[in-house]
C-alpha cells in the first residue's frame, strides 16, 4: 500500500519537476489578447501551427470575463483588471473561434498557420 | 576505457535481464539449464556470424536488411514469449503447487522450454552482434586511446552486465514460490509488449508501416532511453521516450492478445492477481472513479483534472447493470480557487428488486497542479471523504491522481485521453481496514463539441490484501459518447453516455452509465 502511494507521488512530482524546465513560459511564443468594453482586441489572432503557445489574456474592464473556446477546448476566467495565461496548442492549421462566456457577443478567432 | 565499459555494459545488460527473467520463470522445470545454455551459446555464435556479415546484411533488401532482420527476430521472440505466457497460465497453478517435486518436473515437460531458448538466443544474438562489432572495431582500430585499455573496459562491461542479470535472477528467486511464477509471468508479458514495440520501431525505420503520429509523448526530459535506468525500463516494460503511434499500437495489441489468449485458453488462470496489481499499479498512471463493490456502489465516471475556476456545476451520474443494480448520484460543486474544486455529493442505490436507498454523503476536492496545456499532460490530485448513510456500512476515504492529455495526430483527429488512479480506504467505526484500488481510462475523439465518441476501460480491485486472480477483480470496458452544448452566457450542459461490457467472471454482463452536468460561471 505504502509502496503504491510512494510510487505514485514520486512519479507525479517527477512529472511536475521535469516539466517545469521544459516548458517555461518564457520559452514559448507569447501572444497578447485584450478584453476592453467586452470586446476582444485583436479579434483575429494568428499563431504558428503545431506549436505550443501562451496567450496572455488581459482584462482591461472592471468586471470579470471568461475566455472560452469549444474549438480548441479551453475555458478560463479572467477577473476584472487582471490577466491570465492560457496554454494553447500544438494545433493543426485552421481557424478556431473563441468567445467571452459572460458576453457572448464578443467573439474572435485564432488563425493557425 | 570507462566509456567503452559503459557502452558494453548497457548492451550486455539488456540481454542479461531477459535471460534472468526467463531463467527465473522456468525455475524448477526440467532441462532448464540445458535449454538456457543452448540459447546463450547459439545466440553468441549467431552474434559473431551477424557481425561478420554486417555490411552484407545492411545492404540487403534495398538497404533495409538490418531493420528487417531485427524486426523479424524481435517478432519471433514476441511470438515465443506469448506462447510461453499462455502455456504458463494454463499450467502455472499446478506448477506453483508442486514446484520442486519430481512429479512437477515430469508434468511440466520441456515443450515450452525450447521456445524460451529461442527467446534467449534472440536476445543474446541482438545485443551480442552489436557488442561483437563494437569490440572488433576497437581491436582493429588504431585509435588514440590504448586498445588494451578499451578491451579491458569491454571485458569489465561484459562482467558487470552479467553480474546485473545475476543480481536480478537472485532477487527474483527470493520471491516466495507461489508468487514467483506470477511475477515473472507478468514481467514476461510486458517484456513481450516492449519487444513488439521495438520491432515496430524497426519496421517504421524500414518504412513498412505508417508512424501513426511521431512522438506521441516526449518524456526524454524525464528519463532518457540511453541512460542506464532508461535502458532497464526499456527492456523490462518497453519504455520509449518519444514513441511513434505504431509502437504504442504494437505494444497495446501484444498486451491485449496475450491477456485475451490467457483468458480464453486458461480460464482458471494462475494466482496472479497480487503480482499483476503490483506490476500494473507501478506502471500505470491514471485514475478510475469509484469502485464497484459487491454491495452495489456503482457510479462510473472518468473525472477530469481541470478545475473551472468561478464556475458552479450541478451533475448527476447514474448506472444500471444487467443484473438490475442501480445507482444515481447528485452533486453540486464550485471552482473556488483557480486550482481547487470542491463538491458535495449525495449517493443513492437500489439493489435488484429493492427500493432506492440513500447510501452516502460525500465531500470531494480536486487540486489542479498544472495549468491546462502547459505540460504534456494535465495533472491533479483528488481526495474525497464519504460518509455512509446505512448502518453498518463503512465510511471511505478515496484519493489519487487524475490526468488528461490532448493529442492531435493519432488517427488524424484531436483526441482527449483521461485517466484516474484511485485508492479507497475504509475508515471510521464500521471499517474493516480494507484498501481498494481502481483505475479508469477514457479516450475520445473530439470531432464535434456535441458528439465526441470514445472508449473507456474501468478496473477495480475490491481489497488489495486479497487481490485475487484476474477473475476476482472487476474489469469493464466499452464505448462512450460525450458532448456539450453551450447556452452562453447562461452556462452549458455536458453529457456522457456509455455501455460497459463486463470483461471477467466477477462482473455483470453489462452496465449502462450516464452523466448529465450543468455548469455556469459566477
Amino acid at each position: 500500500m505504502q509502496t503504491f502511494f510512494a510510487a505514485a507521488v514520486s512519479v507525479a512530482l517527477g512529472l511536475l519537476q521535469g516539466g517545469a524546465p521544459a516548458a517555461v513560459a518564457g520559452d514559448l511564443p507569447s501572444f497578447v489578447l485584450t478584453i476592453k468594453e467586452h470586446q476582444f482586441s485583436p479579434a483575429e489572432l494568428t499563431i504558428p501551427a503545431n506549436t505550443k503557445v501562451v496567450i496572455v489574456v488581459k482584462n482591461l474592464d472592471a468586471t470579470v470575463e471568461e475566455f472560452e473556446s469549444t474549438d480548441f477546448h479551453r475555458e478560463k476566467v479572467v477577473t476584472g483588471a487582471s490577466e491570465v495565461e492560457v496554454y494553447v496548442g500544438p494545433l493543426p492549421a485552421g481557424r478556431y473561434e473563441f468567445f467571452a462566456d459572460f458576453h457572448p457577443t464578443a467573439r474572435g478567432h485564432l488563425i493557425v498557420k | 576505457m570507462l566509456a567503452t565499459m559503459i557502452v558494453i555494459f548497457r548492451e550486455v545488460l539488456e540481454a542479461a535481464l531477459i535471460v534472468s527473467i526467463v531463467m527465473a520463470a522456468c525455475k524448477g522445470l526440467a532441462g532448464r539449464n540445458f535449454w538456457v545454455s543452448f540459447g546463450i551459446s547459439t545466440g553468441l555464435a549467431g552474434a559473431c556470424l551477424v557481425a561478420g556479415f554486417a555490411s552484407t546484411l545492411a545492404a540487403a533488401a534495398q538497404g533495409m536488411g538490418q531493420e528487417l532482420f531485427n524486426a523479424a527476430i524481435l517478432l519471433a521472440a514476441v511470438a515465443m514469449l506469448s506462447w510461453h505466457s499462455v502455456w504458463m497460465a494454463r499450467h502455472g497453478r499446478e506448477l506453483a503447487q508442486q514446484a520442486g517435486s519430481v512429479s512437477a518436473a515430469v508434468v511440466a515437460g520441456t515443450r515450452p522450454l525450447y521456445a524460451l531458448a529461442v527467446v534467449i538466443g534472440v536476445a543474446v544474438l541482438r545485443e551480442g552482434s552489436e557488442t561483437v562489432l563494437f569490440i572488433y572495431g576497437i581491436a582493429t582500430s588504431a585509435g588514440a586511446d590504448s586498445t588494451g585499455a578499451m578491451l579491458l573496459g569491454a571485458a569489465l562491461g561484459v562482467i558487470l552486465g552479467i553480474g546485473a542479470g545475476a543480481a536480478l535472477y537472485l532477487g527474483l528467486l527470493r520471491i516466495p514460490v507461489q508468487y514467483l511464477f506470477t511475477v515473472t509471468h507478468w514481467m514476461i508479458v510486458f517484456l513481450a509488449a516492449g519487444l513488439a514495440s521495438q520491432a515496430a520501431g524497426f519496421l517504421l525505420q524500414a518504412d513498412l508501416v505508417p508512424p501513426l503520429g511521431n512522438a506521441i509523448w516526449d518524456t526524454s526530459w524525464l528519463l532518457n532511453e540511453t541512460s542506464i535506468v532508461g535502458k532497464v525500463l526499456h527492456t523490462l516494460i518497453g519504455y520509449v521516450a518519444r514513441p511513434a503511434g505504431i509502437q504504442l499500437l504494437f505494444y497495446a495489441v501484444t498486451l491485449i492478445v496475450i491477456v485475451a489468449a490467457m483468458r480464453i485458453l486458461a480460464p482458471r488462470a494462475a494466482n496472479g492477481g497480487k503480482a499483476a496489481a503490483i506490476v500494473a499499479g507501478t506502471f500505470l498512471l491514471c485514475a478510475v472513479p469509484p469502485i464497484f463493490h459487491g454491495d452495489a456502489r456503482a457510479d462510473f465516471k472518468v473525472r477530469s483534472p481541470i478545475v473551472d475556476y468561478r464556475e458552479i456545476e450541478v451533475e448527476t451520474n447514474g448506472a444500471l447493470t444487467t443484473r438490475r443494480d442501480f445507482g444515481e448520484t447528485f452533486a453540486i460543486g464550485a471552482g473556488v480557487l483557480p486550482w481547487w474544486l470542491v463538491e458535495l455529493e449525495a449517493e443513492t442505490q437500489a439493489a435488484p428488486g429493492e427500493r432506492l436507498e440513500y447510501a452516502a454523503t460525500t465531500l470531494e476536492s480536486t487540486f489542479q497542479f498544472t495549468p491546462q496545456g502547459k505540460y504534456w499532460a494535465d495533472l491533479s490530485a483528488f481526495v474525497e471523504y464519504s460518509k455512509a448513510a446505512r448502518h453498518g456500512d463503512p465510511d471511505t476515504i478515496t484519493f489519487g491522481p487524475l490526468a488528461q492529455m490532448e493529442t492531435q495526430e493519432i488517427f488524424h483527429s484531436p483526441m482527449l485521453h483521461s485517466a484516474n488512479i484511485l485508492f479507497e480506504r475504509e475508515a471510521g467505526s464500521a471499517s474493516s481496514g480494507r484498501t481498494g484500488f481502481s483505475f479508469a481510462w477514457q479516450s475520445r475523439f473530439r470531432i464535434d463539441p456535441l458528439f465526441e465518441p470514445g472508449i473507456e476501460y474501468y478496473a477495480a480491485i475490491d481489497d488489495l490484501r486479497h487481490a485475487g486472480a484476474f477473475d476476482d477483480q472487476a474489469h469493464r470496458a466499452g464505448p462512450v459518447m460525450a458532448g456539450l452544448y453551450s447556452f452562453a452566457p447562461y452556462g452549458k450542459i455536458k453529457y456522457q453516455i456509455g455501455y460497459l461490457f463486463g470483461l471477467n467472471e466477477a462482473t455483470e454482463d453489462g452496465v449502462w452509465r450516464w452523466r448529465i452536468e450543468y455548469e455556469i460561471p459566477f
